[in-house]
């Protein structure tokens, strides 16, 4: 959790300044054709209004502390959910302030931030291309207090996050070094630990379908059994000459998601790096950190 | 029927900015409400009610097709209602029925703006109306609920309340004040060139027309309506029985009704007398006529006077009718006199009606024998109306057209003004003696705290002007010797004098009356004061009252480009000020904390930053590690903030930050 750097706040004019200086007008126009000395002050004083509330929208977003906390990784395409602590600095309240992500402002009332209580909320966006991203681009707007301009403020919080490449492909398990008892498609069929249900489907054999599971689901579901095996699967960038980059990287990406739902053990060489055979949460996230920050053959 | 359930939205208004904001379009339209076709009226105050009730859960606002009905269904109806959709009354009933739908389908915060918006139009419209300064505060109060609803409505559901919406409302206003107050005495004005008034049809405009019929004067006599207030910048206040306010001439008369008669030349302005002058400024009330009224009689030369000229009978038209109010300053010379009546105007002047009765005629025949002067004709005449027992009477009866004149002088003998008036100047016809009649306003009130005259309705009053040789127009007024305490004093006392019934029994309780009604009486006419001044300060300070206004204060050759310099460079520097102001810490200052952070900082800069984990007793347990020699002064302030930070007796703060405000350089110890 790191406090961020902010830009300047900056008040910009909304539709709604276009009304009011529509009004403006018909009030000045009043003014001058009827001789209407009231018209007038009327118009010169919701003028000065406007131009206070300028202010007052500047002053507040001003003095606003962004952080971000841990944001996890995601797929490229999935939303990014950047959960974003917002306080005030000086014991001052600040009125309906959006955090986004995006310049285009929520049609909701933002939120508020009282002295001592900071805001905290999720900001939601797009995925960014695949990558190791260090900043968070945020925007904070506020319509406070009358609404005819609109505060806006650019924050960029540096926070590391990853965007792993979309998992993509339909390339099978490449052969492993180690011989192979039967054809690959990602899941062993035997072994001795029980390793989760799917769906039967027609043609398998009946002995591995869980019967007391088919008393509960009209399904039926069938056992598979998995067990600890001295195979290892090397993904290899070399093995995938006729792809380009990005599609690669989606292949091993997909390939490494296969195999670790499947608990297989897996080890990912890329040019440059190779990240030894494992298999876990950890080495899952490792390699795919190693994917999304990859930045091409040419590192080699 | 999908679009009729797809265009069916339910409410996302919270209830408390949107009862704010119709309670604000409410008092906005009021005003409107004499204007206004009366089933618009009502039918906007069900639109408040309706819009209200969709408010709750679970209610839909209503489909699109509904919509476009009622929108049909309104301005087809105002359009049958007056004939014409086009036109003012027309105009501002679609405006209200519009104010009404918008009402009905608003929903989100866009649309919440545009209510906020037609709020501020519709106190704008209400200014069309009456500008004085009650009707300006009521528009002020709208502004401001309208910009305390919008902050309410930005402050979200969690952190809203009224009471601070508002307040916050107040401030921006307040803050607002200064830079109005600059644009309105800076900004430069434009005025007149503009084809589209509509102010002579929005005004509540009556009072004199060009023609004086039995009861055009006496049903003014109770409308207290303002014509006119007039200073006298001279310091030269003539008695107010001897206010004439000069309006217009009328020429041509048959019996009791007098029109302006024919064209006439005018009068060569050269032989005048002169005499003492009385400088009058007056601020007229829109009137939808052109007469400009001065005491009697003006005599301004016609190159100082703004927009108006001299009409035949020495009266002042504008060439503009007066739609909108109008300062002008005149000089009248109360003892001028032509010398010479043009040709025209003494046959205009002697001009009888077609039809006179033997026994008018035989009346006047009377007073002509012995061939006597025109002085004591007029005096016979005059005598004749004292002796008669002519009656002075608001409700006179109503005259017959043709036979008027002979049953007023010898049977009813009851009449107002215009009467006294129409048949002296008769009788002063058939006598040979050249006579018109002069109407418009005679004395007024003085309000002797703002040293001005208010002239109402009320004040209306004709009289008559005989043409003596060699003495020229000479002012008659026949109403003086028919009741005397009427010339004298304004009708208004009058009027109290005349109906009140003496009561001997209750003589305590009405000196108290009196007194209440003397204390009243002193209370409007301070507000009436003040509304004088916010005449002449706000309404009337057009390009002229600036002009002079840049002049006063040297700066009558500065170019408008240099003024509107100035006033951004003004207005910047406070904003400036004021973003200052705004950035400053909110509320109670924690002097502790401040002290503590600055006892940290001394530390810092001597080489001893106290970490973030670090609780205070810890830091101040190192830093007397690291420097001994101030080892018991950095103990006794850790004590000491520990102490006000955690002890629950709340100790005085005193001791802590007198000690803080002593901190001295820390200095290691060498060889540390």
């Amino acid at each position: 959790m790191q406090s961020s750097p902010t830009g300047r706040v900056w008040v910009w004019p909304n539709g709604r300044t276009l009304g009011l200086t529509a009004v403006l007008v018909a009030m000045c126009y009043a003014g001058a054709s009827q001789s209407n000395g009231a018209a007038y002050l009327l118009c010169f004083l919701l003028t000065s209004l406007a131009i206070v509330s300028v202010v007052h929208a500047w002053a507040n977003l001003h003095g606003l502390k962004i952080t971000v906390e841990t944001i996890l990784p995601v797929f490229a395409g999935d939303e990014v959910v950047a959960p974003v602590v917002v306080s005030g600095k000086r014991g001052r309240s600040h009125f309906s302030v959006q955090v986004s992500a995006t310049r285009e402002v929520p049609l909701t009332p933002g939120d508020t931030i009282v002295p001592d209580a900071p805001l905290r909320l999720e900001v939601r966006f797009p995925s960014p291309g695949r990558g190791h991203h260090r900043v968070v681009p945020l925007h904070l707007t506020s319509d406070y207090p009358l609404g005819f301009f609109t505060a806006h403020q650019r924050v960029k919080a540096a926070h590391d996050f990853y965007v792993y490449p979309a998992p993509h492909g339909s390339l099978p398990f490449p052969t492993t070094i180690a011989p192979t008892r039967q054809p690959r498609d990602g899941v062993r069929h035997e072994g001795d630990d029980f390793g989760g249900t799917r769906m039967w489907q027609q043609g398998e054999s009946q002995r591995h379908i869980d019967w007391k599971a088919a008393a509960r689901n009209p399904v039926l579901l069938t056992k598979q059994w998995t067990g600890e095996t001295d195979e290892i699967l090397y993904f290899e960038w070399g093995a995938l000459p006729a792809l380009d980059t990005e599609a690669r990287l989606s292949q091993l990406t997909k390939w490494i998601v296969s195999a670790e739902r499947g608990f297989e053990t897996y080890e990912l060489r890329l040019p440059g790096k190779t990240i030894r055979a494992s298999r876990g949460d950890g080495h899952f996230h490792e390699c795919l950190r190693a994917l999304a920050s990859f930045e091409g053959p040419a590192a080699s | 029927m999908n679009l009729f359930r797809q265009s069916r939205r339910s409410s996302t208004l919270a209830n408390a900015p949107l009862i704010g904001m119709i309670v604000a379009l409410v008092g906005g339209i009021i005003p409107l409400g004499e204007r206004v076709a009366s089933w618009v009226f009502f039918g906007f105050f069900a639109a408040c009610i309706v819009r209200i009730l969709l408010n709750r859960p679970g209610a839909r606002l209503p489909s699109l097709p509904v919509k476009l009905f009622l929108f049909v269904a309104s301005i087809g109806g105002v359009a049958i209602s007056y004939g014409s959709p086009v036109g003012i009354e027309p105009g501002f009933s679609i405006l209200v029925a519009l104010v009404g739908l918008k009402l009905i389908e608003a929903n989100g915060p866009r649309d919440f703006h545009v209510l906020g918006l037609l709020g501020f139009f519709l106190a704008l419209c209400d200014l069309f109306f009456s500008q004085d300064f009650v009707r300006w505060l009521y528009v002020a109060a709208i502004l401001l609920l309208v910009l305390a609803t919008l902050v309410r409505f930005h402050r979200g559901r969690g952190a809203a309340s009224y009471p601070r919406s508002a307040w916050l409302a107040v401030k921006l206003l307040a803050q607002a004040l200064p830079i109005a107050a600059l644009l309105f005495l800076f900004f430069p004005r434009v005025y007149g060139g503009f084809r589209f008034q509509f102010s002579q049809s929005l005004m509540n405009i009556g009072g004199m027309s060009d023609r004086l019929s039995p009861g055009s004067i006496s049903s003014m006599a109770l409308n207290g309506d303002i014509v006119f207030r007039a200073d006298f910048p001279d310091g030269n206040i003539p008695p107010i029985s001897a206010m004439y306010w000069r309006g217009g001439v009328l020429w041509r008369g048959e019996g009791l009704t007098w029109v302006l008669g024919p064209f006439l030349s005018h009068e060569r302005r050269t032989g005048l007398l002169g005499g003492p002058a009385v400088r009058q400024r007056i601020s007229l009330q829109p009137h939808g006529g052109r007469w400009l009224f001065a005491l009697d009689s003006p005599a301004s030369d016609e190159r100082d006077l703004r927009g108006a000229t001299y009409q035949p009978g020495n009266v002042l038209q504008s060439r503009r009718v007066i739609i909108s109010r109008f300062r002008y300053e005149i000089l009248s010379r109360p003892e001028n006199r032509e010398t010479t009546l043009p040709r025209d105007h003494r046959i205009a002047a002697l001009h009888l009606p077609s039809h006179v009765d033997p026994r008018v005629r035989a009346l006047v025949d009377s007073w002509k024998v012995g061939n006597p002067a025109p002085e004591q004709i007029v005096e016979s005449a005059r005598r004749y109306f004292r002796r008669e027992h002519f009656v002075y009477s608001l409700q006179p009866g109503t005259y017959s057209d043709a036979h008027g004149l002979e049953e007023f002088l010898f049977e009813r003998r009851q009449g107002f003004c215009e009467h006294y008036a129409a048949a002296f100047a008769t009788l002063m016809r058939l006598a040979g003696i050249p006579s018109r009649i002069v109407i418009g306003y005679h004395g007024g009130e003085f309000n002797s705290l703002g040293k001005y005259v208010i002239v109402r309705q009320s004040d209306a009053h004709a009289w008559c002007e005989v043409w003596i040789k060699d003495t020229g127009w000479q002012r008659v007024d026949p109403t003086d010797m028919i009741a005397p305490d009427r010339i004298s004093s304004n009708f208004a006392t009058f009027l109290q004098t005349h109906t009140a019934q003496p009561d001997p029994d209750s003589a305590q309780g009405s000196l108290a009356a009196t007194g209440l009604r003397e204390i009243q009486h002193d209370l409007q006419l301070a507000w009436d004061s003040l509304n004088y001044q916010w005449d002449l300060h706000v309404l009337n300070f057009d390009e002229e009252a600036q002009n002079n206004f840049l002049l006063s204060l040297g700066l009558g050759s500065t170019s408008w480009v240099d003024i509107l310099f100035w006033i951004v460079l003004t207005v910047a520097l406070f904003i400036a000020a004021l973003s200052y102001l705004l950035r400053r810490p909110q509320g109670r200052v924690d002097k502790v904390a401040q002290g503590y952070a600055s006892f940290c900082r001394a530390l810092a800069r001597a080489g001893l930053p106290r970490e973030p984990w670090e609780g205070a007793q810890h830091f101040g347990a190192r830093a007397a590690r690291q420097f001994p020699e101030q080892a018991t002064f950095l103990e006794r302030i850790s004590a000491l903030y520990v102490e006000l930070r955690y002890s629950p007796a709340r100790p005085n703060p005193h001791a802590f930050l007198a000690a803080v405000r002593r901190l001295p350089r820390f200095t290691a110890p060498h060889g540390n």
